[in-house]
């Protein structure tokens, strides 16, 4: 009987560069499976294919061999930029905003691309970012006028701002101090445990490991 | 709509590139509207020269094919030869007719000329001078005829007059009222002065001494020739009067040798070998041939077609070098924006949507670029078309106040019916006082192609990056 809250399933995934030798992999035969409702964190050494498996997750590069299945249905038959725009919500250590917008230009932008028919997409944008802690005054701030944890905020409201099931984020809180981070935590814990969301976090913070529902291991290649 | 939206905000935020785009798009738009004006007002000046020149045949005698027959070292060649040509069969008004009756020929005009003798004036020659034969008709059929008379059948077939060979001297008030219709003349001031003959005098023309026909003096005429050697020139003894007057002594007295020569006006020199078969059908003699007036036509615009080569020329060479420097900025543009590319893409935005968005930015700087530059060029052209136009303004309005000369000046006017200026050879040509007479709707589509081409070749750069680029690729780079 099929589990109905796997919501993505990683199967047998192996990548390799196009320019790398024969047996030369980035990652190899990988298995995991994530669920609705839970937090997750992928850990490993530097090296180990941490964002490599995130690209692969997030639609952003395909799998040299095996096979990513979202809700059942394997990535190589979707339209990766539908799935990207709908589906999941990407969040970086960068945060990779446009920096020439403000906060709500960059969240009603993501709205915006993702097709969602709302009337009052600001309201919407202004509710995400009180969602994520951020103040009603930033509104039309430029992001580059924010700090580091609000930046953050901004692209955690973002990957929310079409309700996607599933969140990717890509070490998050690399960037931010250790308050900023617990606050951060929090937020995806809560979007898991109250709005049964799955959240996956690649990281290598022990501090984020110990506060997940489950911690995937990542070896080292070679 | 969220496209337009974001390349809007693009543009905002880099207003020095942004700018910088724009003046260049000005700057093309600029030179190839006025190049454009240019071209157009130097196709109108071609059309004009061609209009001037009506597509026109005439009918002459095929030499290459009489003369094939014609062997100097053979007894008698001279006289079988002579009999041959005197032989080949003449047409007549109504052949003309006929040959007129075709697709290919838009209108037709003609001259009917007769040898007469006179019962009341003397032909103007001196004794035994040597200029017999210089003063006299071409055409053999009247070698012994004191007077040619000539008949055109309307003004379009007064060549003479439109030349500027023949202006009239004294021409009565209610001339050309009369001209066609009826027993009038206009007669050279030589025979004038010769016989004592002024305005409303009468002449009587005979054939054999048998029928005698009476013409009144409306007008008097003077041949422009350079020929000083002679002392009367060569139409001292031609009587111009209508075809009809000549056709209705030929219909009295059938002895009457007539020569009518016919133009006929047709709609394409593509058409002349079809409408010469057409008529060799119809009966023409296959010893004549139709001649064209197609190397006086298109002599006039060689210089106007040069220019027109020339500005083409410039156009490309500025699209080319343009669109090249479009390009390299769009180019560093791309690389400029390869982060926002990479978010754009990383967050669902497809390559056509990002592709769509770049190209938007460009289409709306060239917009306002295009309509400024079209309004500067407009207002640049008019003044560089009238210039380039001024010459040959000049030569026209000479042109035409010539022609009205040769037909007796004022008493010309009030016939605007018959214009003389129309098919002859005098373009008319007229300055630009209006913008839309230079930029009319059709520069502006051009430019409008124009515009949308160099956005697409400056817009290659970012479709091929956006096509080429990964996101994850570009985000590594920037982390």
């Amino acid at each position: 009987m099929a589990n109905n809250k796997i919501i993505l399933e990683v199967k047998n995934a192996s990548y390799r560069y196009s320019d790398a030798d024969e047996d030369d992999y980035a990652l190899k035969n990988i298995n995991f499976t994530f669920e609705k409702g839970k937090v997750y964190a992928i850990k490993g050494r530097s090296g180990s294919g941490k964002t490599t498996l995130l690209s692969l997750i997030s639609g952003l590069e395909k799998c040299s061999e095996g096979d990513i299945l979202f809700e059942g249905k394997s990535l190589k038959e979707m339209n990766l930029d539908k799935y990207r725009n709908s589906d999941i919500g990407i969040v970086f250590q960068s945060y990779n905003l446009l920096p020439f917008m403000t906060a709500s230009e960059n969240i009603i932008l993501s709205m915006d691309v993702s097709g969602l028919k709302i009337k009052d997409k600001k309201a919407k944008a202004l509710e995400l970012m009180k969602k994520v802690g951020l103040k009603k005054s930033y509104i039309d701030r430029k992001v580059l006028r924010l700090s580091g944890g609000e930046q953050q905020r901004v692209a955690i409201a973002r990957s929310l701002s079409y309700n996607p099931t599933l969140i990717i984020a890509d070490e998050p809180t690399g960037n931010l101090d250790k308050q900023t981070e617990n606050e951060i935590l929090a937020i995806f814990k809560s979007l898991a445990h109250d709005e049964n969301k799955c959240v996956i976090i690649v990281t290598h913070s022990a501090n984020v490991c110990n506060s997940v529902d489950k911690v995937y291991d990542l070896p080292k290649n070679k | 709509m969220y496209i337009l939206k974001n390349a809007w905000i693009s543009i905002k935020r880099n207003k020095g590139r942004n700018i910088l785009i724009g003046i260049i798009i000005l700057f093309i738009a600029c030179a190839s509207t006025i190049t454009l004006a240019i071209k157009n007002t130097a196709n109108d000046l071609i059309n004009s020269y061609q209009s001037a020149y009506a597509k026109e045949v005439t009918i002459g005698f095929n030499r290459e094919n009489m003369m094939k027959n014609f062997d100097p070292s053979k007894e008698n060649s001279r006289e079988n030869m002579k009999e041959s040509f005197n032989n080949i069969a003449n047409y007549t008004v109504d052949d003309i007719k006929s040959f007129a009756d075709s697709k290919y020929v838009e209108g037709y005009y003609y001259t009917a000329s007769l040898g007469l003798n006179s019962s009341n004036i003397k032909k103007a020659e001196i004794e035994n001078d040597d200029q017999k034969g210089f003063g006299k008709p071409k055409d053999n059929a009247f070698s012994s005829s004191d007077f040619t008379l000539m008949g055109y059948d309307s003004i379009d077939a007064m060549n003479e007059f439109i030349s500027g060979s023949y202006t009239m001297t004294e021409i009565n008030d209610n001339a050309w009222d009369v001209a066609f219709d009826g027993n009038y003349a206009f007669i050279n001031e030589e025979l004038a002065k010769y016989n004592s003959l002024k305005l409303n005098d009468k002449i009587k023309l005979t054939s054999d001494d048998k029928d005698s026909y009476e013409f009144t003096i409306i007008g008097i005429f003077k041949e422009n020739s350079d020929e000083e050697m002679t002392m009367f020139s060569n139409s001292a003894n031609t009587i111009i009067t209508n075809a009809d007057a000549v056709i209705n002594i030929t219909t009295k007295n059938s002895d009457l040798k007539v020569n009518v020569n016919p133009t006929f006006i047709i709609d394409s020199y593509d058409n002349v070998e079809v409408l010469q078969n057409e008529f060799y059908e119809k009966g023409l003699d296959e010893n004549f041939v139709l001649q064209t007036n197609e190397e006086l036509a298109t002599s006039g615009v060689s210089s106007i077609k040069n220019i027109n080569s020339f500005v083409t020329t410039f156009l490309i060479m500025t699209l080319i070098i343009g669109g090249l420097v479009l390009l390299v900025i769009n180019m560093i543009n791309i690389r400029e924006r390869k982060y926002e590319i990479g978010v754009l893409r990383t967050i669902g935005m497809s390559k056509l949507k990002v592709t769509m968005q770049f190209v938007s930015e460009l289409l709306i700087i060239a917009f306002v670029a295009l309509l400024l530059g079209a309004g500067i060029g407009a207002f640049s052209s008019k003044p560089v078309s009238n210039s380039i136009l001024a010459s040959e303004i000049n030569n026209s309005n000479a042109k035409e106040e010539e022609t009205f000369k040769n037909f007796g000046g004022d008493k010309m006017m009030g016939h605007n019916d018959r214009n003389p200026m129309k098919g002859m050879g005098v373009p008319v040509v007229s300055a630009y006082d209006k913008i839309d007479a230079v930029v009319n709707f059709k520069v502006l589509v051009e430019l409008l192609g124009i515009g949308l081409f160099l956005v697409l070749i400056s817009s290659l750069a970012s479709m091929i990056s956006i096509e080429r680029f990964s996101p994850l690729t570009i985000l590594k780079e920037r982390s």
